[in-house]
């Protein structure tokens, strides 16, 4: 065992050297050029990817060198177990890439941290762990790949769309990516014996390959759905592309201007002063709010959606401030020499802050130099010339601060649950915390919305919410308008309630659930394994309508006959003819699929079809 | 001399038929292989040879029928059954990446009973480094060096599928002298497997013909070749229709005479050439070689309109 693993590493030791050098060159590089900590998403991204091909090459190239039919029965007829033989081949190429992908992380970290005044937490010391898992995913997923049934070995790469697609977040991460290489590791174990072209056996190796192999039938069906919504949008006859979108769609009230959305909303409200308000909004301007955050960050992450808000720079100072999850304080650099400047917490002791914090631009009427940082619930002013960020706005604990916009003379706070509203002139004088005047309730779910446009009243503000965000798929509510008008007492009135229509049919918005109910519910699972839910994308969704249940009941009914005549075909023992009976009712079509992908037509059935007209 | 017992045999198949499609590549064959002795299987391409050799060792399932190998059913052989047997390819697949030396270190901790002596006396036929890479070797010193390897194991069964396909004579030469005058290869059985007749007529005890997935012989070379006789008949005028000749093998007209290479037929084979206008007839014995090719050529295939 040890001599195949050592054969092996011997095998490719070239190719892994001359990948961990180029790979340390790229990563010095641009060790030079930017900070590789602070990255946003899509460069993380990018480099997964790389880290995923390079690996795939690797188990392409390695499994389809031995899957030669001679050169097979050459490394398989010896004395040792099939396991220990793969598991000899497999150490080997995880040894390779944790040299050519994880070992140059690694050095670039040790850079970062030892020559450089850069952030480098904890989190990025998990970097080459990540690095490396997510190779050896792709490893693994390229020798299935070889080594399973011709007919269905690509579903191993459903675990590399999984790596892609996960919510997991911060060390967590590596877990989804532990347990994504592990049942890789199972399935090539699986398909790791003499005869490559024969089905999984035992229950165990069925359920191994079966389940990923209809996961993968499932996405295939949704890409086969993009693939379709490509040729519509085309056909010019998309609603997201019409010139004109279709009237009283969600399409329709996303394409309006901030003044026409908030009358299209008062054009259905009955209330006595509606006229008088249309009046005030056609000659006034309409101020849309908006929200800072593209997401909420969480202490710890290996990376986050917008990784440019977790530094900002002042250009008083010259100085850039990078907040540290280990210190939960931003550590600043001189930009001139890249030296260490100091560390920015809270008040004047640098406390720590409650939350990751993140820059939110600048205030009116704030000094140059000096802007605004939200971490949590509290939105904090950075003086520039103290380096000191101090807390003006806190929310209650329960809420999410997401943005401020100055509307007139006041500040307009959003949270995950209301509209906060502050006198400006308060925010630009003292240090004090603010006190806001009034609260809105937002009336729907955070996620759900997408619009707020607001005017100012003589006696108080006129707010529209537009809840469109995802009214095009099956997790978004049905798409309304509400206006609700706010008087200088804080008292709160729904003045206009305006439902907005689908611009998409049911069977559209329900795509991902009905080819399988079953596999949706698995999918929505594997995504949200050590997911935190972000308060501000938490929505509303409908109940399923009852025609789209009733056609995915019918689609899983169909699937069960269909599964009963293909049984029949198959020389299956009696309980594996159950359990795939029983398959294809729950699951549907992705296991019907599934079922004929696994076990071809038999020898002995093509053989009776083909003599058939001979001995007629 | 008595029977075999099931156990003495070192390959049994029971009506084991392997079909691809609509193809039968074995047919029914029922093939007990005793052990002991140096076996020689021939047949033309496709006659089911590979495949046969790899159902045997579990790396093809058989379509129906039974296969078994040492005794053990051919489907679920285990790693120690896997040490019993010796395989060598045409292609001598070995490690390209890997030394000599390092290859033999891995086989010699693979196989429990590794005999350093019966390799060292086999690869002693060959000038190959320990040092050198095995993507260096020449193809006759690769095909050396795995036979040297494989013998080294001890096996109770040698299968060698076609291992001299490819090698020019020397090399041929030296691979077949390497085999029989190893020691450790008179103390197992060997299934030889080879399109070369003279290797087949110098190393085989017995001589097992596959045409078309059928057994089609099995007995000592020479009893073979006492069944095949080679007829020469001057027939002034047109020869006997061939379907008429009986077991007839082939039939070629030179310079005027008839050649009739014939199976299973005595002396009254004569009297019916005679009775067909012969004025002379005369029989000679043939080579091996004849024989099986005139064996083979009989039923194979030819165009509808030849």
């Amino acid at each position: 065992m040890r001599d195949l693993f050592k054969g092996e590493l011997l095998r490719f030791r070239g190719w892994a050297i001359a990948g961990a050098v180029l790979h340390l060159l790229v990563l010095g590089f641009l060790a030079r050029v930017v900070d590789l900590a602070q990255q946003p998403l899509l460069v993380y991204r990018v480099f997964g990817g790389v880290y995923v091909l390079a690996g795939l090459l690797l188990g392409l190239y390695q499994m389809g060198s031995y899957r030669r039919p001679n050169t097979w029965l050459n490394l398989l007829h010896r004395p040792l177990p099939g396991w220990r033989i793969a598991a000899s081949l497999l150490g080997a190429g995880a040894v390779l890439l944790a040299v050519a992908a994880a070992l140059p992380v690694l050095l670039i970290a040790g850079y970062q941290a030892g020559m450089t005044a850069r952030v480098v937490d904890l989190r990025h010391w998990l970097f080459p762990l990540a690095a490396l898992l997510i190779a050896t995913c792709g490893y693994l997923a390229g020798a299935y790949c070889m080594l399973g049934g011709r007919r269905h070995s690509t579903c191993a790469l459903v675990f590399l769309v999984l790596l892609a697609v996960s919510q997991a977040i911060g060390p967590r991460v590596l877990i989804v990516q532990a347990l994504a290489l592990l049942w890789l590791a199972a399935m090539v174990l699986v398909a790791f014996k003499p005869d490559l072209s024969a089905p999984p056996r035992s229950l165990a190796a069925t359920v191994i390959t079966a389940l990923p192999l209809q996961m993968g039938v499932y996405l295939l069906a949704l890409l086969l759905g993009f693939g379709m919504e490509m040729l519509w949008i085309m056909q010019g006859t998309h609603p997201n592309n019409m010139s004109v979108p279709p009237p009283g769609g969600h399409n329709e009230t996303e394409r309006m201007t901030a003044q026409q959305r908030m009358l299209a909303g008062l054009a259905v409200s009955r209330a006595p002063q509606a006229p008088l308000w249309r009046e005030q909004v056609a000659l006034s301007e309409v101020q849309p709010i908006g929200s800072q955050l593209a997401a909420t960050p969480v202490r710890n992450e290996l990376t986050h959606a917008a990784a440019a808000q977790m530094e900002f720079d002042d250009d008083e100072l010259r100085v850039r401030w990078v907040f540290s999850h280990d210190r939960m304080r931003f550590e600043g650099y001189r930009l001139t020499d890249g030296r260490r400047f100091g560390e920015l917490g809270v008040g004047t002791d640098d406390a720590a802050f409650p939350a990751p914090a993140q820059a939110a631009g600048s205030l009116p009427a704030l000094p140059r130099g000096d802007g605004a940082l939200i971490a949590g619930n509290t939105l904090y002013h950075y003086v520039s010339a103290s380096h000191q960020a101090l807390p003006r706005i806190r929310l209650p604990a329960s809420e999410i601060l997401a943005g401020v916009t100055p509307v007139g003379e006041s500040l307009v706070v959003l949270s995950d649950r209301a509209l906060y509203f502050f006198d400006g002139r308060d925010a630009a004088a003292g240090d004090a915390l603010l006190s806001p005047r009034q609260r809105l309730p937002i009336p729907g779910r955070s996620g759900d919305l997408r619009d707020i446009d607001l005017i100012e009243l003589v006696d108080g503000y006129l707010v529209s919410f537009s809840f469109t965000t995802y009214a095009h798929e099956l997790t978004g509510v049905a798409p309304y308008q509400s206006v609700l008008w706010l008087d200088d007492s804080g008292h709160v009135t729904e003045v206009a309630h305006r439902a907005i229509g689908y611009d998409y049919p049911a069977l559209y918005r329900y795509k991902a659930w009905w080819p399988s109910p079953a596999l949706y519910a698995l999918r929505v699972a594997a995504l949200g394994l050590f997911a935190v839910v972000d308060p501000l994308d938490v929505t509303a969704p409908p109940p399923i309508p009852r025609r789209v249940q009733l056609f995915a009941g019918a689609l899983m009914l169909l699937s069960l006959l269909a599964a009963i005549w293909l049984c029949r075909r198959r020389a299956l023992s009696t309980p594996a003819r159950l359990a795939w009976l029983l398959a294809c009712a729950v699951v549907g079509l992705p296991a019907l699929a599934s079922l004929w992908l696994l076990y071809p037509a038999g020898e002995y059935a093509t053989y009776r079809r083909r003599l058939r007209p001979a001995t007629a | 001399m008595t029977e075999p017992t099931p156990s003495e045999y070192v390959i049994q198949t029971e009506a084991l038929c392997k079909r691809y499609g609509a193809k039968l590549a074995l047919d029914h064959l029922d093939l007990r292989i005793a052990s002991g002795r140096i076996h020689a299987i021939v047949g033309a391409n496709g006659a089911g040879k590979s495949t046969l050799f790899r159902i045997l060792l579990g790396f093809l399932p058989p379509s129906s029928g039974r296969a078994s190998i040492l005794g053990r059913d051919s489907q679920h052989l285990t790693p120690t059954d896997r040490g019993r047997i010796g395989f060598v390819n045409e292609e001598h697949t070995l490690p390209n990446w890997m030394r000599v030396a390092a290859v033999t270190a891995m086989q010699r901790h693979h196989y429990p009973r590794w005999d350093q002596r019966a390799f060292d006396e086999v690869i002693g036929h060959y000038h190959v480094l320990p040092e050198q890479k095995v993507g260096q070797l020449s193809r006759g010193e690769r095909a050396g060096f795995n036979l040297a390897l494989t013998l080294a194991q001890r096996p109770e069964l040698l299968v060698l599928d076609e291992p001299t396909l490819g090698l020019d004579v020397v090399a041929k030469r030296a691979f077949l002298e390497s085999l029989l005058y190893s020691n450790a290869a008179g103390q197992c059985t060997v299934i030889y497997c080879s399109h070369q007749m003279e290797e087949v007529e110098r190393v085989a005890d017995n001589l097992i013909i596959l045409e078309r997935g059928h057994l089609m012989n099995m007995s000592a070379p020479d009893d073979f070749c006492a069944r095949v006789m080679h007829w020469v008949a001057d027939i002034p005028f047109a020869g006997p229709a061939p379907a008429s000749v009986p077991g007839l093998l082939q039939v070629q007209r030179i310079d005027g005479l008839h050649h009739y290479l014939v199976l299973d037929q005595d002396e009254d084979f004569a009297d019916f050439l005679k009775a067909s206008g012969a004025r002379s007839v005369q029989s000679m014995p043939v080579s091996l070689d004849r024989a099986v090719n005139g064996f083979l050529a009989k039923n194979h295939a030819v165009p509808a309109a030849a």
